[in-house]
């Protein structure tokens, strides 16, 4: 026998230790008190790492702030709101898996938010198996309420197709009919591109090239190279996140900011805020701004700045605003039908109507029961030239209503399931 | 041609920069027979540092930090190209007391640990600095753009040439004149040798494994501003500075400078006409050399060729 | 250390007790999975990983070729099994062999180019046409949907002839999926036992003395090559009607490493099962750890680098020498192994 052989004593006693601190770890689902006031779980689907990490965070601020409010009034259906927060690492697989895991483990009765599409595509197929509803908060790619919709699935934010309606006519009058296309190569990138694309055949204007940058791309010394050489008049470019950041740095650098003409669909907050001036060339649309000139909007910013004072962002932005819309709208509409149940949920958000005032933007706000899109005003904006106060980035252009920039392609391509084909599903 | 210029001149940016890494990569190849693949992250990592010691938001509020804030950025950003990389090396050197372990066994062991480590200073990377992207405030005299014959050249990338330009030359100097580079040279080629003739071999090998990791994080703290700074940096570095070890054959100075700014110009020039595919360029490039060219322009059989 | 040529081989047995109880784990898991905090999607996931990793563990343990790229077949498998449904039809065989092929044509090709490489030149070569194949399903968007994946992949119905299995449910395609892991671990355990499996042995011990003895050494390493990559396009199939997409991002480097590291740790170089034991910790570790922190990858990265320093035998090969040291147990056959 061996010298280093274990004796049959040493062998129980470890063992038994083994077995002993298995009980205590496991099992680890709780018995929970199956009364009335079960806590309804939200599950939170936010980006906390990769290229969409800071507009996750902010989104999920949002959500937060509207959970806070319901729950300092009593709770929803007089039971307290939970969140669960997994991060989606800006990835759509693991996008499938959380979703998986907050539905069949977590319990979540709704999942909300997504910045990226390719995750909020993930996310909507699992949670349209399953008849949970999910919020898509942020994510603008036109496919979201088109091909992409879902019955479970609702879309907050304008599109691409709207910020390219709302900019499109308007640029090829005031610069030229010569058009450049620089897009992220994804899901959004190339929806938004399509659209502004149909758009300018519309009007009159012409593609002379698209150049594809993938996502994470840093260095854009070749892509603004090739467009210094086309010379186009504008340059439409579907760059979102960090790569925005990256774009707009190496823009300013070569001060190529005023010619050509840059349009940048729609710009999020959380990718400009703390950049030099001279980084914000170009004309953007956004749905909101902190310093409209509508009742509200100066109550809500002390709000956010009370709740959250130690983030680098002093002011909230579109996405922040998004996330806290979207979810004090769902948990209205959860009262409203006083009930979790999924179908009559989705009954009252599809025939959903939010006046301008209650929105804090210009013009009435609702919910195409067809497409899933909440149809809201959106703003085209330009940098604040000559401002002191380094959080005014933005000086609002125009603001269009959601007739005249709706996106009258979606409803075509957008073949919602049926109410029979979604699961049924009650938290 | 005159619209290619600018590219071939990004490529020959490109290049240097990846000189300077190739060389740190094969210094530490040569030496201790051990293929980094933490590399890219000591890469990153110098450029993290160089991000903290120029400042910002942590030191904000002190007494020390509102007075360092107060020094010109210049003089900041020079400390941080100075001191970025040293950091970077102090990290290597602790990464090479892990790697110690593995000497003497399969090659395997000593990739597998560092393909390890490279994961775990990434993540660390997260921990300490956030996962957003970041970029290193820079200098208004290096800042901007120049017109030369209508085409757009950006002065930062001429001051990240010459910079790299002075930085080879410097290590050249360090190899083939003075005394220590004289060592270095020789426990590449004989390490047994080196220990017989009575010098310390860890001792050495602990140093070039720190000076390795500092070319690679001096070259990260100046390819930032080109390249963005975020934790997922280093993975992109690793392949070229294999390629071009590769290409250039292990151990050899010249071969590592040479191939570099092979590589850079195969990326810069495929930049002006797929720019979508320049990156793939350098993995079909190794593949090519491998296959066909295992020793390189100007290698010798090394321990690559297990 | 031990190695895997340590254990001696059970040859002619086509099951063994440890298989049986692999099974009967198995087909319990549904029962005992709520209950340890887990849920039925992580199941279906660590089965189809054991799937991949098993097959791997033939070219990375038994074989010594430490490839960093196998992540690609992983992917085309499921891109394959995406675009039959898609474009072919709605079969749940037709997309699971278009997914071995692809995948092992893929392996062929690959495996042809980079046999007549070993170490370290072999490790990075993998790793140079598994990005190549990344890359590629990256930027071939009008066949790969890109980085947005390829979407709306059905789960076809299991026609067994006497019945319908619709396996939309978790439930029934884990039961399927545990049924061809057992398949497969059978046919994994055979092909490493057999005469086949022992030349692979010789091959990674020593490649000359093999060759000089009269074996076809290339043949033997592109052969595991292949047979890695068709387990890996089986387990990418199954992979593609678990998530109903697949992604581009199984086949990036850092996917390609978490194998490598899955099987090391758990003990593949050493073992059979090692594979088995490196995923379920990662997996559950990820899980676990994932929701307590979100730094779970460092503590494991730092395990890892642990195992690699001090214990590269992983976890199977702990057990193993444990094992040994049992007083009760009988002392195993020594006819293999010199003096202890």
């Amino acid at each position: 026998m061996s010298r280093n052989s274990l004796s049959r004593r040493s062998f129980f006693t470890r063992s038994g230790a083994l077995i002993a601190g298995a009980t205590l770890i496991g099992p680890w689902k709780l018995n929970r008190a199956y009364a009335a006031d079960k806590p309804l779980k939200l599950g939170i689907t936010s980006d906390a790492s990769g290229q969409y990490a800071n507009s996750g965070a902010s989104d999920r601020r949002g959500m937060m702030m509207a959970i806070e409010e319901f729950n300092a009034k009593g709770g929803i259906l007089g039971r307290k709101i939970e969140t669960v927060h997994i991060d989606t690492e800006t990835t759509p697989a693991t996008g499938t898996r959380v979703a998986e895991r907050m539905i069949t483990r977590e319990e979540c009765g709704f999942l909300i938010g997504a910045v990226s599409s390719g995750v909020a595509n993930a996310i909507s197929q699992v949670a349209q198996k399953y008849g949970v509803v999910y919020l898509n908060t942020n994510s603008s790619s036109p496919s979201e309420s088109g091909e992409n919709c879902h019955r479970v699935k609702f879309v907050w934010d304008g599109n691409g197709t709207n910020f390219a309606k709302a900019a499109v006519k308007n640029s090829i009058d005031s610069f030229g009919k010569k058009w450049l296309l620089l897009t992220n190569d994804y899901v959004w990138g190339h929806d938004t591109a399509a659209a502004t694309r149909k758009l300018l055949e519309q009007y009159g204007g012409e593609v002379i090239d698209e150049i594809l940058v993938p996502q994470g791309t840093r260095d854009f010394s070749s892509a603004l190279l090739s467009i210094q050489n086309a010379a186009p008049s504008v340059v439409a470019a579907a760059v979102g996140g960090d790569d925005q950041k990256a774009l707009r740095q190496q823009v300013a650098q070569l001060g190529m900011g005023q010619k050509p003409a840059w349009i940048n669909n729609q710009q999020d907050w959380p990718d400009v805020y703390g950049l030099p001036l001279d980084n914000l060339f170009g004309v953007f649309g956004t749905t909101w701004y902190y310093k409209l000139d509508l009742p509200g909007v100066a109550d809500f910013v002390k709000r956010y700045q009370e709740m959250y004072p130690d983030t680098a962002m002093r002011v909230p932005g579109n996405v922040f605003y998004n996330g806290y819309m979207s979810t004090r709208e769902l948990l209205r509409a959860i009262e409203r039908a006083g009930t979790t149940s999924n179908i009559a949920v989705i009954k009252q958000l599809e025939g959903l109507k939010v006046s301008a005032e209650d929105r804090m933007q210009h013009h009435d706000a609702w919910i195409d029961p067809n497409t899933h899109q909440m149809q809201q005003t959106i703003y085209l904006a330009t940098a604040n030239e000559g401002t002191q106060d380094t959080d005014d980035m933005f000086k609002i252009l125009t603001s269009s209503s959601p007739q005249d920039v709706e996106d009258t392609d979606a409803a075509g391509k957008c073949k919602l399931e049926s109410y029979d084909d979604t699961p049924t599903f009650d938290a | 041609m005159s619209t290619l210029l600018p590219h071939i001149f990004n490529g020959l940016t490109l290049g240097l920069l990846f000189a300077l890494i190739a060389l740190g990569f094969t210094l530490i190849v040569g030496v201790m027979e051990v293929i980094n693949l933490a590399h890219g992250s000591l890469f990153a990592l110098g450029a993290y540092f160089a991000l903290t010691i120029l400042g910002g938001g942590w030191i904000e509020g002190t007494a020390v930090g509102d007075w360092w804030m107060g020094v010109p950025l210049g003089a900041r950003y020079v400390l941080a190209l100075a001191f970025g990389p040293v950091l970077a090396g102090v990290a290597g050197m602790a990464l090479e007391l892990c790697v110690r372990r593995t000497y003497g066994k399969a090659p395997l062991y000593g990739l597998l640990l560092t393909f390890g480590a490279a994961l775990v200073i990434e993540e660390a990377i997260r921990v300490g600095w956030g996962t957003g992207e970041k970029s290193l405030p820079l200098p208004q005299a290096i800042n901007g753009a120049v017109l030369i014959g209508g085409l757009i050249f950006s002065w930062y990338k001429l001051f990240a040439a010459g910079f790299a330009l002075i930085a080879i030359a410097a290590v050249w100097l360090f190899l083939e004149r003075t005394p220590y580079g004289a060592i270095i040279k020789a426990g590449a080629h004989d390490s047994e040798m080196v220990r017989a003739l009575g010098y310390d071999l860890s001792r050495l090998r602990s140093l070039v494994f720190g000076l390795g990791s500092a070319l690679a994080g001096l070259a990260g703290v100046v390819m930032v501003p080109i390249w963005g700074l975020r934790p997922h940096l280093g993975v992109d570095v690793v392949i070229p500075a294999f390629l071009i070890i590769a290409l250039g054959g292990v151990g050899s100075f010249w071969g590592a400078v040479i191939a570099a700014i092979m590589v850079g110009l195969a990326v810069g020039i495929t930049g002006a006409y797929a720019s979508a595919w320049s990156m793939m360029s350098m993995y079909l490039l190794l593949i090519a050399v491998v296959s066909f060219r295992s020793r390189g322009l100007f290698g010798r059989k090394s321990a690559l060729e297990v | 250390m031990i190695t895997l040529s340590d254990i001696p081989p059970r040859a002619g047995a086509w099951l063994t007790p440890q298989i049986v109880v692999f099974t009967a784990i198995l087909a319990t898991a549904p029962l005992w999975l709520g209950t340890i905090g887990l849920y039925q999607y992580l199941g279906i996931e660590i089965a189809i990983w054991m799937i991949y990793a098993l097959g791997f563990n033939l070219l990375f343990g038994y074989g010594g070729l430490h490839s960093f790229g196998h992540g690609a077949y992983l992917g085309i498998g499921a891109y394959a099994f995406g675009l039959f449904q898609h474009h072919v039809g709605v079969s749940l065989w037709g997309g699971l062999l278009a997914a071995v092929f692809a995948a092992g044509i893929a392996g062929a090709l690959v495996g042809a180019a980079v046999s007549h490489r070993r170490g370290i030149y072999f490790a990075l070569l993998t790793n140079a046409y598994g990005q190549v194949f990344w890359f590629s399903a990256i930027k071939l968007h009008w066949l790969t949907g890109g980085e947005d994946g390829l979407l709306n992949i059905p789960r076809p119905t299991l026609d067994l002839g006497f019945a319908r299995v619709d396996l939309n449910d978790n439930m029934a395609l884990y039961f399927f999926v545990a049924t061809a892991l057992v398949v497969s671990v059978v046919l994994l355990w055979r092909i490493a036992n057999s005469p086949f499996g022992r030349v692979l042995q010789a091959v990674r011990q020593n490649e000359s003395r093999t060759a000089f003895v009269g074996y076809d050494v290339w043949w033997f390493k592109w052969a595991a090559f292949v047979i890695s990559t068709l387990f890996a396009g089986f387990a990418g199939g199954l992979f593609a009607m678990a998530q109903e997409s697949a992604y581009p991002d199984i086949m990036s480097l850092h996917q390609s490493g978490l194998i490598v590291m899955m099987v090391l740790v758990g003990g593949g170089l050493v073992g059979f099962w090692g594979p088995v034991y490196g995923v379920v910790l990662y997996f559950v570790a990820r899980d676990v750890l994932g929701t307590l922190t979100e730094t779970w990858l460092l503590w494991y990265g730092l395990m890892f680098m642990a195992v690699v320093m001090f214990r590269p035998e992983g976890l199977a090969g702990a057990l193993h020498v444990s094992a040994r040291r049992l007083p009760f147990r009988a002392a195993p056959r020594r006819a293999s192994v010199g003096p202890a």
